[in-house]
């Protein structure tokens, strides 16, 4: 019982503006049928764009309840104003069951297959959605995995083995704060991701922030991480304000900074810029070290690189997750990213993010 | 040996609560624990310690309202701690009259810095101990001259808007503390200015760009993104 329920109100949901666009676009048919007919004395021209209506109104409402409406409201209204006798219902006249059928038939399967193929859509960009929570999953999995075993085998080494040197304890206690460190930053690019939830830019809360600010922060964040490597930071002189969460785009800087480091492996000198470029801002990350290796600058931001693919065998993680989430972010915003190797050696990311209506002028 | 000041760490993990006491008991504090909202409160009485710490997450009862009811009748400095996620409840602490807080992870320098300074503001009593002497607050090339309402940068006058130096005046009473946007803006305009922080980020943004070297990287007038600005402060 219940699930019929669920299932008419999936086929047939009812909103207000949907109500409003459907009354909107009769109305206007109505006012185009009517200007056509003070200037010719033709009936033919009111099925068609009466089906055309309808066309429409299946495009930009949901479900199937407005399109099939609209259907039945416009052979009765074209019945009633457009064709003979006007001003009466009568669908009785020579002729007039087969056209008026026939005029019905059009427009339901019309309207019918626009809200399917509209449907269908939907589908797919969630299936897409689908795809990238699933690469996701794989690469969370495959990250916490490694550094919990580390983390378990460590501690028992040092509580299960007595006679255990005070230098080995250490090393194997520094092993532990690592990876541990390394756990908090993919749960904190979890919890990223599930700030932005179900459905993309809905649920981020874009507020105008000074690029600088961030950039600055981030810029302090890092430096107590890796005091070793050098920093510099270039923020245009003219205040840019630039529409975001600022919480998940300094994620996406520490991300981007740290993988860096993690990545570039000979790494001594990171540079973090943002600017003005037309109605975007262009945030940019550079670093001095090895470069992307050719082959896997395709596929860097699909989730699908292993990290047996991206380390040395050194215990290097994959940067699937960190990259994922930080193009998950920047999509949120409406912006897009990309990566490249510099002509001088070193990779530079940026991403670009839409500034607000008032500077797109 | 010296008396050691007693810190009243309240968190009801016990495994947090452990390493945080180890923390303070090897550097010269002495610290006690409460796992509850109603164990805190009346160990606040019964043993009247120099700080608390306090996890905003308790099983008892929300941290927010342990630190509301404490500051209906106390001063004594409150060190919140909280995790990523919830920057909401942050500001809400510092807005309820926390000194300072910690973002889950930590690790042992920052929980001493941020203890330290806490106990350091509570010892100069009137918000800033040095405005109150000589009407100046200094912080490595920066100096804010409270009299004559200027701002000095190695001496010179930086040239601040009256807006603009009221934003720093505020900051420098409560050096080294965070304040939120939320308050900044309620003091300079007043509790009907809304909370629109458009106007405080382009204040600030020409502030910075007459008194730091690098606007982007600055050395005095810090951003905590997603809750508020903080002035450097000097040892």
């Amino acid at each position: 019982m219940h699930s019929e329920e669920s299932i008419l109100k999936r086929l047939f949901p009812f909103r207000w503006q949907d109500l409003l666009v459907c009354v909107a676009i009769l109305f206007c048919a109505a006012t185009v049928c009517m200007i056509l007919q003070s200037v010719s004395t033709s009936e033919g021209f009111a099925s068609p764009i009466f089906v055309l209506a309808v066309l429409l109104i299946s495009r930009l409402t949901n479900g199937y309840l407005f399109g099939l409406a609209a259907s039945v409201v416009g052979v009765i209204a074209v019945n009633y104003t457009f064709t003979y006798p006007y001003g009466a219902i009568d669908f009785t006249l020579s002729g007039y069951p087969l056209t008026f059928l026939t005029f019905l038939m059009v427009s339901v399967v019309t309207s019918a297959m626009t809200t399917q193929v509209k449907q269908q859509e939907r589908l797919r960009a969630e299936n897409e959605k689908e795809k990238m929570r699933a690469n996701l999953l794989r690469s969370v999995s495959h990250d916490i995995r490694t550094p919990l075993t580390s983390i378990v085998g460590s501690t028992s080494a040092i509580l299960e083995n007595p006679s255990i040197s005070r230098a080995e304890q250490e090393d194997l206690l520094r092993d532990v704060r690592d990876e541990a460190q390394w756990l908090i930053r993919v749960v904190e690019n979890l919890l990223s991701v599930t700030r932005i939830g179900e459905n993309g830019q809905a649920q981020i809360a874009k507020k105008d922030e000074a690029a600088e600010e961030i950039l600055g922060d981030a810029a302090r964040k890092f430096r107590k991480r890796f005091p070793n490597v050098n920093i510099t930071v270039e923020a245009p002189r003219e205040l840019l304000l630039v529409p975001m969460d600022a919480i998940l785009i300094e994620q996406v800087l520490v991300n981007l900074l740290e993988n860096a480091v993690r990545h570039g492996e000979t790494t001594t000198c990171v540079s973090l810029s943002v600017r003005r470029q037309g109605r975007l801002a262009k945030f940019s990350v550079r670093d001095n070290g090895r470069g992307i290796p050719r082959d896997q600058l395709p596929r860097l931001f699909d989730g699908t690189l292993k990290s047996s693919e991206t380390s040395s065998g050194d215990g290097k993680r994959d940067m699937g997750l960190g990259l994922v989430v930080c193009l998950t972010i920047v999509r949120a915003h409406n912006g897009f990213m990309e990566a490249q190797n510099m002509e001088g050696g070193g990779a530079e990311f940026f991403f670009c993010l839409p500034l607000s209506e008032e500077e797109e002028q | 040996m010296n008396i050691r000041e007693k810190i009243l760490v309240v968190e009801d993990e016990k495994s947090i609560s452990r390493f945080i006491s180890a923390i303070l008991d090897n550097n010269g504090y002495e610290a006690v624990q409460a796992r509850t909202g109603t164990e805190a409160l009346s160990m606040i009485s019964s043993h009247c310690p120099y700080l608390v710490i306090l996890d905003l997450g308790l099983p008892d009862m929300d941290g927010l309202e342990i630190l509301k009811s404490l500051r209906a009748w106390s001063s004594l400095p409150v060190v919140v701690v909280s995790a990523r996620d919830h920057e909401q409840d942050k500001v809400a602490a510092l807005d309820l009259g926390a000194d300072d807080y910690l973002t889950k992870p930590f690790g042992t320098g920052e929980l001493l810095a941020r203890v330290r300074a806490a106990i350091r503001h509570t010892r100069t009593t009137s918000d800033n101990d040095e405005i109150a002497r000589k009407g100046t607050y200094t912080v490595g090339e920066l100096t804010i001259d409270y009299n004559k309402h200027q701002v000095l940068v190695n001496g010179e006058n930086a040239k601040l808007t009256l807006s603009e130096f009221r934003i720093v005046a505020l900051l420098g009473k409560y050096a080294g503390k965070v304040l939120t946007y939320d308050f900044i803006i309620k003091e300079l305009w007043g509790p009907r200015a809304g909370d629109d922080n458009q106007i405080l980020r382009v204040n600030m943004a020409n502030i910075r760009r007459k008194v730091e070297k690098n606007p982007a990287e600055p050395e005095y007038l810090f951003t905590e993104v997603g809750v508020g600005y903080r002035l450097a402060e000097g040892e």
